[in-house]
């Protein structure tokens, strides 16, 4: 059963359309992919699934019905704006965030240790957060997203402000959050971190569903017909099946022409005698097809 | 419920064991102690402890009984000397070998007139020995009318009434008009001080971003009963501390000043205080919750809520046209407007008597008002909250725009 089933969501802001019919389920055991461009109203959506706006119409089950007083202590969000209160010592400030999650102050506290430890912020737990730099408030404030051990974890751009160790450390937390069973809702730019961590994305544009799916058929649909290849020998000038070769890299793109497949052209290489060293479809980076789909989408809505 | 308690526990928390907090609760207090220390200080230093002379035509100290009292540095006992006339006795007071002297006439105590004649008043000290050096020789008068003796002895109470009787004003009895006026400033600075702390932890959230995180693990309705609970308690804290540290006073300043033990408060005037008081602090806080909620900087939110609180301290200001004409115009406009109104009642009470349906008519006002502004405070939350990070206009506020 899905932990959210988001069923035909609509809402505007006077004039503008935020979010658009939109449709998606997310299950346990899944990271989810959130994308779309600056204003595309993924904010929007993440706000109307924690219930701080209500749809126009439209229905969003979560965690197996509408949202209650109960189930707010079954989810972590890290939110967009990110803040914490600044005046009091880090500690103080996660404990008291954690008991408006519903955990009693003590087994906070042993809990917050571990985060406290895991994430290199014990020493500086009597702080002020404010004397904290950034990217250890935005390590406190994942702290504060994960300590009651939520079912459903909703972050928006998790990685901003730390450096490769912390984004290392925070992929290795979500992924073991994932395996334990819980479903991640992640919203972000990074594309890289996407195609590394999301099992299932969604991409929306203007409030539009634009692609939905699993990351591999949607690689799948947007994969070219093309063919790196790393050879020792030189190749030959003409390949059997292939309509262009192009420099790349050190890489030579190889172009299939029509009615060809990848498997024959590998054969056709090796019955010639040449050595590679990397032989690999072109899947194309899920960056291109971010561009490339927000830019049709945006010359379709011109037309 | 929980969390609720939570929101408490972290408002309390953080303002009372905050250093802040402690050397504001303690200066009011401690200024009130060195102001009494300074005039103690000062009365010692000026004071004039040289002795004062008499001249008796009427023979009541001819052989007078010395004073049986003790003194301390405060307090010092006069020296009394005779004289046989005025001028050797304004000689020696322009020489300043004595402070001043007395002229008793002939014919007391059927006559009165005792004369006093200084070149600096004498202190309050030095007279009320006078007066019990007299009543302690009046038995040289053998034949003394029984009365005339308990009237010298008694001394005069001048009680001021109302024509119809229904209030009485006696001159010792001035703390009546004090205590009303003094618990309206005490009262009123802890309405700021929590509305102050409150409008700090509205605006708190957003100016530190934290509102979504809040939002999405508490209801509107649990934050703000929390908050505004939380920051009411350190009003009252406040409070509490202060009304002791005035009770611990009366009952030191009591050894020294005996009248001070009688302050006492009429149980009509503390009904009506917490009858007024109530409402108003209601209404102040969710005043202040409005103000915290609409606004998104400390700053901007700081400067609307001084505009409030002007508007309920003005009573202060025309302290002196509301005491010479507590029935006047100005006295009733204010006291009808729910910010002055707290504070105009008070001050009206010590003045004069309030008929008992303004004072309903008043508590009423007030309750509907503070039932408005807690409505309005939780339009202007909400609204704030779909507004994240902008200002909320009049026109949203007040506007009959739904919500969403």
């Amino acid at each position: 059963m899905p932990i959210i089933n988001v069923h035909n969501i609509s809402k505007r802001f006077g004039e503008t359309v935020a979010v658009d019919n939109l449709s998606f389920a997310v299950h346990p055991g899944e990271i989810f992919g959130l994308l779309g461009p600056n204003g595309a109203g993924k904010t929007t959506c993440i706000r109307m699934i924690l219930d701080i706006f209500e749809p126009d119409s439209g229905e969003i089950s979560i965690l197996g019905g509408p949202m209650t007083d109960d189930k707010k202590n079954r989810i972590g969000y890290l939110p967009e704006e990110r803040g914490l209160y600044q005046d009091i010592p880090l500690e103080r400030c996660l404990v008291f965030l954690a008991t408006l999650k519903g955990m009693p102050e003590k087994s906070a506290a042993s809990k917050l240790t571990e985060y406290l430890q895991y994430f290199d912020l014990y020493d500086v737990r009597d702080k002020k957060v404010k004397e904290l730099s950034k990217g250890m408030q935005q390590k406190a404030q994942l702290i504060s997203t994960l300590v009651h051990d939520p079912d459903l974890i909703i972050i928006d751009e998790p990685f901003t402000a730390l450096d490769p160790v912390n984004t290392e450390m925070v992929k290795d937390i979500l992924e073991a959050k994932r395996d334990e069973g819980k479903a991640i809702i992640m919203s972000t730019h990074q594309m890289n971190q996407v195609e590394e961590l999301c099992d299932r994305i969604l991409l929306i544009d203007h409030g539009h569903l634009v692609l939905y799916g699993t990351l591999q058929e949607i690689q799948d649909r947007f994969a070219s017909r093309d063919i790196f290849v790393r050879p020792r020998t030189p190749l030959p000038a003409v390949i059997e099946g292939i309509t262009e070769i192009r420099q790349m890299n050190g890489r030579q793109l190889l172009v299939l022409a029509e009615d060809v497949e990848p498997h024959q052209v590998l054969k056709t290489l090796i019955n010639q005698g040449i050595e590679m060293t990397a032989f690999e479809v072109a899947i194309p980076p899920l960056n291109e097809i971010f561009i490339q789909v927000v830019k049709k989408q945006a010359r379709d809505e011109d037309v | 419920m929980f969390k609720i308690w939570q929101i408490i526990k972290y408002e309390y928390r953080r303002h009372v064991f905050n250093k802040r907090f402690l050397f504001s609760l303690l200066s009011l207090p401690i200024m009130v102690i060195a102001m009494a220390l300074a005039a103690f200080i000062i009365s010692f230093f000026v004071m004039d402890t040289s002795p004062v002379g008499y001249v008796d035509r009427s023979g009541v100290l001819s052989s007078p009984m010395p004073l049986d009292i003790e003194g301390d540095i405060f307090n010092p006992v006069f020296e009394f000397l005779p004289y046989r006339d005025e001028a050797q006795a304004q000689q020696d007071l322009e020489s300043g070998q004595i402070q001043a002297y007395y002229v008793i006439p002939e014919g007391f105590p059927e006559i009165r007139d005792i004369e006093l004649f200084f070149t600096d008043m004498p202190n309050w000290t030095l007279q009320n020995q006078f007066r019990l050096l007299i009543l302690q020789n009046l038995d040289t008068f053998q034949n003394l009318d029984p009365q005339v003796k308990t009237r010298l002895q008694e001394g005069s109470l001048f009680t001021l009434a109302t024509v119809d009787e229904s209030r009485e004003m006696r001159e010792d009895q001035w703390f009546l008009v004090i205590t009303p006026i003094i618990i309206s400033i005490i009262f009123i600075l802890t309405v700021m001080t929590s509305g102050g702390y409150l409008l700090q932890a509205v605006v708190e959230e957003k100016e530190n971003r934290t509102m979504e995180i809040v939002i999405t693990s508490v209801t509107p309705s649990q934050l703000m009963t929390g908050k505004t609970i939380g920051n009411i308690s350190v009003g009252l804290t406040q409070l509490v501390v202060w009304l002791i540290f005035v009770w611990v006073g009366l009952m030191i300043g009591a050894r020294f000043w005996p009248f001070l033990s009688e302050i006492s408060l009429p149980g009509h005037i503390i009904v009506v205080m917490l009858l007024i008081f109530l409402p108003a602090f209601v209404m102040v806080a969710a005043i202040m919750s409005t103000i915290g909620a609409v606004m998104t900087e400390m700053s901007e939110a700081q400067q609307i809520s001084g505009l409030f609180s002007l508007l309920i301290t003005i009573p202060f200001y025309v302290t002196t046209t509301i005491m010479s004409n507590p029935n006047g115009t100005l006295a009733l406009i204010l006291s009808f407007f729910p910010l002055s109104a707290p504070i105009t009642i008070m001050m009206r009470m010590a003045f004069t008597t309030l008929p008992t349906w303004q004072i309903a008519l008043n508590v009423v006002v007030l309750v509907i008002i503070a039932a408005f502004s807690v409505w309005l405070a939780g339009r202007a939350f909400r609204l704030g909250m779909l507004k994240y990070g902008k200002k909320v206009s009049l026109k949203d506020l007040f506007g009959k725009r739904e919500l969403t």
